[in-house]
Formats: structure tokens, sequence, C-alpha cells
């Protein structure tokens, strides 16, 4: 299963290490491949350092591309991490 | 996207280059590579005139102009420059004048007008050069890309299989890391890639456990390096009892990149193998067989003579043996 979605970035701070850490957090037992795609960069979700890489700024939209058994769950999940923003 | 800006900005000094005119057009993209010498164009035949390379004005060109009279030559330049044509910039080489009618033309079209020192086809062959490597596509890799005995190796593998662990093993032998984690590819002139690091995360590792270190000055600016031409793929993976791995190396095995056959290795992981002491020995095995020796094919050549002396060998034997 593939599934493509995009997010917004809510956070005051964009993607700083909290929400990147948070992100890793949720993806570590994940089945699924992740990746996110911001302006020209594509990049492996599960990878602390390439989240931070992107230096996604507050609303900026962040296009994710999730393949593999788990696709549907890890998608919900995410993308409620990221309306709450990442709990700030 | 890649401007005139950051052309000059970048190799102003290398090109010998100095803006003249039309600096409020220092914005425009460049998106092709090769420079262009207008000779035809200059002539009037517009047909096919190539509107986005860079005018390039050599010794002919320049010459051609001076012969035209005044009111031809604002037209035939006009025609080069002006919408719907967009030219990102105009060149001249060997430190030639441009004419004032095209100072007046780049400044009311806004096209930055360039001189350099260099001659003319000099030039052409670095501009070309530069900027077909700047504008080559790059994408992003997952891994670890790491400098052993001076061979770049592009570690692989899923998340935790210890490709950083591995990278921060042959550093500590004093190997160098190019970069962690996200690796950018780009294809270089003539035909080889290069690897590098994005500028944020430039030289930094996240090693589960302690967190995000900066190796440059955790070990020292030995110990880095910006970017280097990617030579083998190592692909580290949970070792599979189901899976055969490679036992002799005879058969090569490649993978491609951007359209470039590298050698690939699978090197299984398992408590107890020295991933550090087999990345070394896989870059040493590459540096000897660019020396021209293949230890596989090596052994594997001495072997068939021996074997093929036995065959000639007996049929001499079991000759006596039919008589008698």
């Amino acid at each position: 299963m593939k599934l493509i979605r995009k997010v917004r970035v809510k956070n005051g701070l964009g993607l700083h290490t909290r929400p990147a850490t948070a992100i890793v957090k949720l993806l570590q037992h994940c089945k699924s491949s992740v990746s996110f795609s911001y302006k020209r960069d594509t990049i492996n979700a599960k990878s602390i350092l390439s989240i931070l890489m992107l230096a996604a700024k507050k609303n900026s939209l962040i296009t994710m591309t999730i393949e593999g058994e788990d696709a549907g769950e890890i998608m919900d999940k995410l993308v409620t991490a990221f309306d709450n923003s990442f709990g700030e | 996207m890649y401007s005139v800006q950051d052309l000059l900005q970048k190799h102003a000094e290398t090109l010998a280059l100095k803006i003249d005119a039309g600096k409020n057009g220092l914005k425009r993209r460049i998106t092709v590579p090769e420079p262009y010498r207008p000779g035809l164009s200059l002539a009037g035949y517009m047909k096919q005139h190539a509107s986005k390379r860079i005018l390039l004005f050599g010794r002919v060109e320049a010459a051609y102009l001076a012969d035209l009279d005044a009111a031809t030559r604002k037209q035939r330049l006009e025609a080069l420059i002006a919408p719907p044509s967009q030219i990102p910039a105009v060149v001249f080489a060997r430190r030639m004048r441009p004419p004032k009618e095209l100072h007046l033309l780049c400044e009311k079209y806004q096209v930055p007008l360039l001189r350099s020192s260099m001659s003319t086809t000099t030039l052409l062959s670095r501009l070309n050069m530069l900027l077909s490597e700047q504008l080559s596509r790059t994408i992003n890799c997952h891994g670890t890309f790491v400098e052993v005995f001076g061979v770049g190796i592009l570690i692989q593998g899923d998340s935790s299989v210890g490709k950083s662990e591995s990278a921060l093993g042959l550093i500590e032998r004093g190997h160098r890391l190019v970069t962690d984690d996200i690796v950018k590819v780009r294809k270089k002139e003539p035909g080889y890639l290069e690897g590098f690091g994005a500028e944020l995360t430039r030289h930094l590792m996240e090693i589960r456990g302690i967190g995000i270190i900066n190796v440059g000055h955790l070990f020292g600016a030995v110990c880095v390096r910006d970017n280097k031409s990617i030579d083998i793929v190592v692909k580290l993976e949970e070792w599979d009892d189901q899976n055969f791995y490679d036992r002799i190396g005879l058969e090569e095995k490649y993978c491609e990149i951007l359209g470039i056959k590298l050698p690939y290795h699978v090197l299984p992981v398992k408590p107890g193998r020295d991933l550090v002491l087999l990345l070394e020995t896989i870059a040493m095995n590459h540096r000897l067989k660019g020396m021209g020796y293949h230890s596989a094919k090596e052994f594997n050549a001495k072997l068939l003579e021996i074997i093929a002396s036995k065959q000639k060998r007996r049929p001499r034997e079991a000759h006596p043996q039919s008589k008698g």
C-alpha cells in the first residue's frame, strides 16, 4: 500500500530537534518506508539528521509518502502529530 | 535555480569575469550549460536562435560588429537580446570592449554584460564544464559516505543496521567522513558521481544513545572532507541464514545511480563480524583491482590451469595401460 499526503507544519519554531525526535520515535517500529519531500529534497523520515536538514519553517508544506503494510496506521499517527503541533 | 549572480559569486575569479552593465539583470536564470557564439545570428539569420544560452563574443564577433554601421549594429544586437529572447548574459572574451550600443541595450533590457580576460575558446570550455556541473541533477541518498584509503564508499542499509557506528570506527582508524545519513549525489564530467553532505548537517553524526556529534570538531579536520567521488556502494543488511552470500567474489555486482554503474557489495551484519575491518578490506581490494590484480580471478585462472594440466597428463598415463 502506498499513501501520499501533504501536511502543514503548525508549530511556531518549525521542524526543530524536538518535533524531529517525536517523528523518529513514532516511526521506530514502523515496517513501511516513510519519506518526506520539502522543496527539492526528499529524505528518509526515519533518520533524524535528514529531517533536521530540511529546516522546515512554520507553515511549510511537507509531502509524506508512506509505502508498506502499516501505511494507513502510520499516516494517521503522523497527521495527528503534525496537527497537534507535536504537543507544543 | 542557478542565476548569473551565483555564477559571478562563485567563479568570478576562476573565469576572470567582471560586470560592465545590466546589474539589474543579475537574477536571470541560467538553464542551459553551453554558451553560444552568435555568428550567424549576428549576421541576421535568426532561425534556431539559441535564446536561452549565454552569448559569448570572441574576436570574430567583435570585429564583425565593428564593421557594421551603427544603425544595423543596434538592430542586430537588439534582435539577439530583446524579449522573447531569454538569454541569461552576454560575455565578451579577451578583455574586449563591447560596443556602446550593447551597453545601452543591456541596461534597457536588464541583461548582465560581462567581460573576461580569458581567450574565447578557453572561456567557452570552462563555462561549459562549470555550468554542466552546477546544472546537473542532484539526488538525495540515504546512507553514510566515507573515504577509506582514498576510496569513496557509500554505505547503505536500513535504519539502525550499523552504518553510523561503522563509520565512527573507520574515522577512529584514521579514515574520513564525508557525510552521514543524507548523501547528496551529483553527476560530474566525465561520467563519475560525486557525493557531498547538506550544508546544515555537514560532518554531523547521530549515534543512538549519544545523540548528535560533530566529527570535524571531535576528531579534527583531518577526519572529514567535504566531497568525494563515489567508487563503491556497500549495502549492510541483517544476516539472513536463507540468503547465500558471495563466497568467491568472481561475480562482479553493480548498482546504478544516476545512470552510472558502481561496484556493489552486500555485507551481512552479525555480532562478531568486524565491519570496520571488512570495509577496509573492500577498499583495499578495490584498489588492488584498480592496479590490475583481481584476487578471485587470479586464483581461478591458476586453478583452471592446474586442472587443465592434470587432464593433459591423464591420457598419456592411460596410454601404456591400454597397450598393455
